[in-house]
């Protein structure tokens, strides 16, 4: 490691660029953390499934004779292993450490989630999903990059929103302010350093004006973020043991940067794979394996520091699957899908509204029977204390008392 | 900004993919190399060549159309090719517009195999070929903006690929949308939206395949509206469904062509925009290109793409104004926009962030730089935000300070050490990131290497030639930056070349120069 970063430095001129990052952002204003603080210590993790995950094998209606007629062969059988929940669904076989959660009521479940004119493009709905759009509007900006935006017009750093990955997404892009994106906080921090920093020059007036202020501002944020988060990283070092998945080692940098007491409110992770086109069953249970133990793991680590309960977690995919099987023991992309909650403090427990309704389709796919936008707006509402009217663009009715 | 070097290279950065150091040593007036770069482009060369073809996996013996395989006009149909069946041609040399509808129809025309009945083994295979093609169109298209010729028509084939955004999974209906727009980029708007809107990758991506009398889709007809020509607030939603009406029967056939289906068309009357009669999709977009604010809309959106982000409406008028009369000739808006005095303005120069394309091509033009693998320049397009060929969807990418966060600034200054210097770079792409063919497993996803690349250098060295060791830097700088580089900077730069042994002090300074925040802009 050491040595790499000794290359990169005399080779980057990227290190030495910093040095002119302006005096006044080291000292950085904060002021606009006290406006997130508001949100009574609250946080929020999105858990992003990514290539559509088919729901109705992740929470499985298993008394429901349509379920295994539309799907003959990969349907799964009580018998397999399915954890049965409340009202006549249950988890995947492989959710074992999720059920577990759900025993101690730390789950909440919601059906068929969606929005009208579903698009079965992955891009597409992931756009849509991200940005907090109808299906027929093109949003620049993302639903939690507008909710920083508008909660903390007065900060100046990133890290306000972090995504635990190497690039971006939407979702964490508000016009004003942009979620920062770190795999770990070390690696982020060797980037940005460089032995001349203490030589800073290139003062100016704070705020930006020009295009060139923008990136000098940019880059000065990211630099003092990127120090910050290093040092507090190192507060606090799990010792719960998680999976040895890409999933588990970020859930796990989030959990150590969330009990190292950062101020940041919104955390972004995604786990990939769901394009179950083919044989379904073997890769989606991998996966849902990943995503269980992942997120037992995280509430166990989170609890040891007594953060769960002021920790929401919300698990969606841009899409479900097709309700019938194709040829090949898979499914194809299809519409509306559940979306789990998960956190120590859940006000409602268990699942929440109606199991799918396996009768009632549209060419095959099912009915939406909830708006995304309204669980947006109740998390952003009720649970960050922000204003979902002004962030998602127009008033979508509140899931009363869900957070 | 004032020196005609000055203003020389800001037509080159916005008219084309920046300067080139013997574009500079000429000497010519900005007003000289403007009527050059118009002589330039006039010629159209069609983008294409056999790793652009895609080629169905395991697909049996297809017989060829009559006519195929036998030389017509320049073009070449290899044995190879014949043999597997893929009907594909190299397109010729110059494709002038008489023969091109005959090299469309020598694309790929096969249908692709139903997915749902592929195996595992054949989706793959399918998956990895159409990102072949992609990788093809997308390198080869990128080095065509930094050595081509016809720079005006390769950028306002750019800035039509995010007017007319359209992500397709087919490679052929893709590049010969790309190819459609690049011949008619200079043309009349008019044409070219009419052939647009012909495309059947753009009937496909919006919908128009679906759309037909018993059973209206109105995508395509909104579409055209919000985003193509009117903007919102133009129109109303009566029209949009009028208008979709209009369309009813325009789709494409397995050869990727267009067709009119005369029994999905609604003859009914219409009414749209005020008028009434028996509308065809061709004479609604008449009666939208009849419209002022079509040409406002579009002139507009030219402005903020050739001249500045904030539109200024005092500037925009005139141009406008003049486009509607002119029929839409986008050439002569085009001349009248760089001709402008504001133009040149202080403004209006260093002021546009690059977008991701416009840094590569430029780093690749200015320095002649090429790489041992293209694949590497799909990665850091993926990183930085932008990629040919996949627009995040039908608005086309944002740009401005959209193009700027934490980890793509970060990466946007690593870039020339990685390219010229070989320093190490590592980033994980999403998966979102490869949607073009999904699939991608991790390891493609992941970008650890070396990049193998070479530079010519020797024009700049001719350049700094009569210059002291002590003002290139300087010198340089005026050359590679569009806004002044500040004295510590150029101490920077100064420092760091002077660290390396003298083979290797001009390839430092231009990394470095090329690392600042300030070459981000033009």
């Amino acid at each position: 490691m050491a040595t790499s970063r000794r290359d990169f430095l005399k080779t980057s001129v990227l290190a030495s660029s910093l040095l002119f990052v302006p005096k006044f952002l080291h000292a950085l204003d904060r002021q606009g953390l006290q406006k997130l603080a508001d949100a009574n210590g609250r946080r929020l993790v999105v858990v992003q499934l990514g290539g559509g995950n088919d729901g109705l094998n992740t929470i499985i209606p298993f008394r429901n004779d349509l379920y295994y007629k539309a799907r003959p062969t990969l349907g799964i059988k009580e018998q397999s292993g399915i954890l049965a929940l409340d009202k006549d669904l249950g988890f995947n076989p492989a959710m074992t450490q999720l059920k577990g959660l759900y025993d101690q009521g730390h789950v909440a479940v919601l059906n068929s989630v969606g929005y009208p004119n579903p698009d079965r493009s992955h891009f597409r709905s992931m756009d849509i999903w991200q940005s907090g759009s109808a299906s027929d509007q093109y949003v620049s900006t993302g639903w939690l990059g507008r909710y920083l935006d508008s909660n903390c017009p007065a900060c100046q750093v990133p890290y306000n929103g972090l995504e635990v990955d190497d690039t971006l997404s939407l979702a964490m892009k508000g016009a004003l302010r942009k979620g920062l994106a770190l795999k770990n906080p070390e690696k982020f921090h060797q980037i940005t350093q460089n032995r001349f920093l203490a030589q800073v020059s290139g003062e100016k007036p704070a705020g930006a004006v020009s295009e060139l202020d923008y990136l000098y501002q940019t880059l000065a944020e990211t630099t003092s973020s990127a120090d910050y988060l290093y040092q507090t990283s190192k507060v606090y070092k799990s010792s719960v043991a998680y999976p040895t998945t890409e999933f588990g080692r970020n859930l796990k940098t989030t959990a150590e940067l969330i009990n190292s007491g950062i101020e940041t409110r919104v955390f972004y992770v995604s786990l990939t794979g769901f394009d179950t086109h083919v044989r379904q069953q073997e890769q989606q249970g991998k996966l849902l394996g990943d995503l269980s133990n992942g997120l037992a793991s995280f509430a166990e680590d989170l609890q040891q520091a007594r953060n769960f309960n002021d920790t929401l977690v919300v698990v969606f995919s841009e899409f479900g699957r097709r309700v019938t099987q194709n040829a090949s023991n898979g499914t194809d992309h299809g519409t509306a899908n559940n979306v789990l909650l998960l956190g120590g403090g859940l006000r409602q427990k268990g699942i929440l509204n109606n199991a799918p309704d396996l009768e009632n389709l549209l060419d095959g796919d099912l009915r939406h029977q909830l708006d995304f936008r309204s669980l947006y707006a109740s998390i952003l509402h009720d649970w960050l204390q922000a204003d979902d009217k002004a962030i998602l663009g127009q008033e979508f009715e509140r899931l009363k008392g869900l957070v | 900004m004032t020196t005609t070097q000055q203003h020389l290279q800001h037509l080159y950065w916005r008219a084309g993919f920046g300067p080139r150091p013997e574009d500079l040593a000429s000497g010519v007036s900005p007003r000289k190399a403007l009527r050059q770069l118009l002589r330039d482009s006039e010629k159209v060369e069609l983008l294409g060549n056999p790793a652009m073809q895609y080629q169905e996996p395991l697909t049996p013996f297809v017989a060829l159309p009559s006519g195929a395989g036998t030389p017509q006009n320049g073009m070449v149909t290899t044995p190879d090719q014949t043999a597997l069946g893929s009907r594909s041609k190299q397109p010729p040399a110059d494709a002038s517009p008489a023969n091109r509808g005959e090299l469309l129809q020598g694309m790929n025309t096969l249908p692709l195999l139903r997915r749902e009945s592929m195996t595992a083994q054949q989706r793959k295979m399918q998956n990895d070929r159409i990102r072949q093609a992609f990788y093809a169109m997308n390198t080869g298209w990128l080095g065509r903006m930094a050595t081509s010729p016809a720079q005006l028509r390769e950028k306002l084939t750019f800035f039509w690929h995010g007017h007319f955004a359209c992500r397709v999974r087919r490679p052929d209906a893709a590049l010969q949308l790309n190819n459609t727009i690049r011949q008619l980029a200079l043309g009349k708007f008019g044409d070219l939206l009419l052939a647009v809107s012909k495309e059947p990758a753009m009937l496909q991506f919006l919908n128009n395949q679906q759309n037909r009398k018993q059973r209206p889709n109105e995508n395509f007809a909104r579409e055209v509206m919000e985003l193509f020509t009117m903007g919102r607030g133009n129109y109303t939603e009566k029209d949009v469904k009028e208008a979709a009406r209009a369309f009813t029967g325009w789709g494409y056939n397995g050869q990727s062509q267009f067709v009119f289906r005369a029994n999905q068309h609604d003859e009914d009357p219409k009414t749209f925009l005020g008028h009434t009669g028996n509308f065809t999709g061709e004479q609604v977009l008449r009666i939208i290109l009849e419209q002022p604010r079509t040409a406002e809309f579009i002139a507009t959106k030219m402005y903020r793409f050739f001249v500045n982000d904030t539109p200024h409406p005092a500037h925009i008028q005139p141009l406008a104004q003049a486009f509607f009369k002119s029929d839409y000739d986008i050439s002569a808006l085009v001349e009248q926009m760089f001709s402008a005095e504001w133009f040149y303005e202080a403004a209006n120069v260093g002021t546009r962030i690059k977008s991701p394309i416009e840094l590569l091509a430029g780093i690749k033009r200015t320095t002649g730089l090429q790489l041992a693998d293209s694949k590497p320049l799909i990665v850091f397009q993926k990183a930085l935000g932008q990629t040919l060929f996949e627009p995040p969807n039908v608005a086309g990418w944002p740009g401005g300070r959209n193009w700027i966060d934490s980890s793509s600034l970060l990466y946007r200054l690593q870039l020339p050490s990685v390219l010229l210097r070989n320093a190490e770079f590592q980033v994980a792409l999403k998966e979102d990131e490869n949607d073009i063919a999904p699939q991608v497993s991790k390891s493609d996803r992941t970008f650890r290497q070396q990049v193998k690349a070479t530079v010519q250098l020797a024009p700049i060295q001719a350049m700094l030639a009569k210059t002291a060791p002590n003002q290139q830097a300087a010198k340089l700088s005026e050359l590679l930056l569009q806004t002044p580089i500040r004295p510590e900077n150029l101490a920077l730069v100064q420092k760091a070349a002077d660290a390396v042994p003298a083979e290797g002090r001009l390839r430092a300074m231009v990394t470095s120069m090329l690392s600042l925040p300030e070459y981000q802009l033009m």
